[in-house]
């Protein structure tokens, strides 16, 4: 395989910015979803991965947490699990479908429900920094190598932060190989990927199957490393 | 060995290259910060250790103190009780006092610089009397919970923060709207000041002899001031409900004499009180500077409890998990945002959930000391005081750079 530019592995972190505003109840949120600026979206609905400390969360967003264990309703909180973000078209795409949710599930409920309080979901947006670790990686046998101890900031940004870049349509593991005129079996692996449902440690770990299953069953060649 | 080199055996070798990169946009720049005294209390704590830190980092970063009469300070003390939001009686004469140890201090501080800090409110009104041009931007650094704060106080230091190019508060939930950019940076520990730093074994096997504790019974521990919101009477009960299951079971709770505060010493006569002749549990009066002995007794502890009411961020808890302990906390504060079931303790919302937990904890020796393992882990990734300073340093990028969404360093 022949490499033009190695793989430049980065690594991110967020400044949270507080927006002063709370939601306390099922009211609110659908304003909130409404009115809120689109930092504050996404910080609840892509960047909140970053958060999910302990591969606790059953659900991959904020606003799906929220309502299952805050206020306690557990449909909306199913419901708003399987608003993938990634696959609206843009952010006020992603902002209409969740309130068409939100508003759905208010419309048949005669009391919106409430949080306790200390359980309200306070609103916030975010900024990414994102760092060069200084790591460059020459082959996919060495990039299998690098996803495995890869730290899950890293996964983060080459993924889901890469898919904000291309506007939803890849990562950059598989456009460097692509890039790299590597077999496109590989390429399309990791694509099929269902990132969105997975936290970051779970996807480190389908990365490594994908790569592995190709290094493996790959020439002798291809695993070497320049 | 440089202080970074220090940290670095402690964090990585990673987190101190994000903290060089960042520091490498920011080189050169003239940072001061500003707060009301050189020692005691959680801000010149901070300070002790951010500022040479930046400095070594190669920013160019000086601290300020503010000289003041003391009535001024009973005046800063209502305002810090009036953005908790209690009660406070304030006089006109009072917010002059105020405003004119600012106007002095202007004067007489160097404050030229491109970005000042000014924490909490005692020099909040700072850049009103700095003359235009001497400071390149205001920061105002919020350690207090000023989410429901008492209307009169918020209306007078609301003026001052319009001055402002940005706040910093401890968690999202202690903000209020402002017109600036409000950043969310939670506190941190120093993992090597004396109340976080390994100790040897003889040390910690001393303490316990002196405070009367045996070391091979389970020992229970909450470390804070005599405080009803702290819930030491809620702690006793707990106690009291888990001894039945756990005879051999020691509590200990530690704080501050109440010497100076009317209604701390009320509680601590009530926890005295409950306590009564228990031989197995101390209620211990430590002096302030206590580190080591806090220090060894989290070292001690089996279970650390934080049973707070109402907390703020809850600096005693991240410091029993970099410890490794597992903590019972109320749910409230910041504890909701360290604590999580089964993973770094429990939350807990009474006294028999607190019991229940612990008998949870005792039984399952091999869990306790995993969420210890985690706790720990989870500490060093968010609640260190390099983390810390990476927030401060991307803050400034961020407001270099408004429009960028993401930065690239």
């Amino acid at each position: 395989m022949e490499t033009t530019e190695p793989f430049c592995v980065m690594d991110c972190s967020l400044i949270r910015c507080a927006t002063g505003r709370a939601v306390f109840n099922l009211r609110e949120l659908l304003e909130a979803v409404r009115t809120v600026s689109d930092a504050v979206l996404e910080h609840h609905m892509l960047r909140c991965a970053l958060e999910n400390h302990f591969e606790l969360y059953e659900f991959p967003n904020d606003l799906a947490r929220w309502c299952w264990t805050a206020l306690g309703d557990n449909v909306l909180g199913e419901q708003l699990g399987v608003v993938d973000p990634y696959q609206q078209p843009s952010t006020s795409a992603l902002r209409a479908a969740l309130a068409n949710v939100v508003e759905d599930r208010l419309w048949g409920l005669e009391r919106p429900p409430w949080c306790r309080p200390g359980l309200e979901l306070h609103l916030i947006e975010s900024r990414l920094i994102a760092y060069d670790t200084g790591e460059r990686i020459g082959t996919p046998a060495a990039l299998l190598e690098a996803v495995e101890r890869m730290s899950l900031r890293s996964v983060y940004f080459h993924v889901h932060e890469a898919r904000r870049r291309t506007a939803g349509h890849t990562d950059d593991f598989s456009l460097w190989l692509e890039t790299s005129g590597m077999e496109a079996s590989l390429v399309t692996a990791l694509r099929e990927i269902d990132f969105y449902f997975l936290n970051l440690s779970q996807l480190r770990q389908a990365l490594s199957e994908a790569f592995r299953h190709y290094v493996e069953g790959a020439p002798a060649v291809a695993r070497s490393t320049p | 060995m440089r202080l970074l080199d220090r940290y670095e055996e402690i964090v990585g070798h990673q987190e101190v290259e994000r903290l060089r990169r960042l520091a490498e946009r920011l080189a050169g720049k003239r940072i001061v910060h500003v707060n009301s005294t050189r020692s005691g209390g959680g801000v010149a704590e901070i300070l002790g250790w951010m500022v040479p830190l930046m400095e070594e980092l190669g920013i160019n970063a000086r601290w300020e103190v503010i000289t003041a009469p003391s009535d001024f300070y009973r005046v800063t003390k209502a305002f810090h009780n009036g953005l908790q939001g209690l009660p406070v009686s304030l006089r006109k004469s009072d917010f002059d006092l105020h405003y004119e140890v600012n106007r002095e201090n202007a004067q007489r501080l160097n404050l030229e610089a491109d970005i000042v800090f000014v924490h909490d409110p005692q020099p909040i009104y700072l850049p009103q009397f700095t003359p235009a041009g001497q400071v390149g931007r205001w920061i105002w650094r919020c350690h207090i919970d000023a989410s429901r704060p008492n209307r009169t106080v918020w209306k007078y230091l609301e003026k001052a923060v319009a001055h402002y190019s940005g706040a910093i508060f401890s968690m999202a939930a202690f903000a209020r709207p402002l017109a600036c950019p409000m950043f969310v940076i939670p506190p941190s520990i120093d993992p090597l000041s004396d109340k976080n730093c390994s100790i040897p074994e003889a040390e910690r096997l001393e303490t316990l002899a002196s405070l009367g504790i045996d070391p091979e019974r389970p020992l229970l521990l909450q470390v804070s001031r005599f405080d009803r919101f702290k819930d030491p009477l809620g702690v006793i009960e707990a106690y009291r409900l888990l001894k039945p299951y756990y005879p051999a079971v020691q509590l200990a709770l530690a704080g501050g004499s109440a010497d100076d505060d009317p209604e701390g010493a009320e509680v601590l006569h009530d926890v005295l009180e409950q306590a009564g002749n228990d031989a197995d549990l101390k209620v211990l009066m430590l002096p302030p500077d206590s580190h080591r002995t806090i220090n060894a007794l989290q070292r001690s502890a089996t279970v650390v409890l934080q049973k707070s009411l109402k907390e703020g961020f809850g600096l005693t808890v991240t410091e029993a998990l970099w410890k490794g302990k597992p903590v019972i906390g109320g749910a409230c504060g910041g504890i909701t945002l360290q604590v999580h079931d089964y993973h770094t303790g429990f939350l807990v919302y009474s006294p028999a959930g607190a019991a229940y937990r612990i008998r949870y904890l005792l039984r399952y020796v091999d869990k306790r000391q995993r969420m210890g393992q985690v706790g720990r882990e989870f500490v060093r990734e968010h609640f260190l005081l390099t983390r810390n300073l990476r927030d401060y340093l991307a803050m400034l990028l961020c407001l270099d750079h408004p429009d960028s969404e993401t930065l690239v360093v």
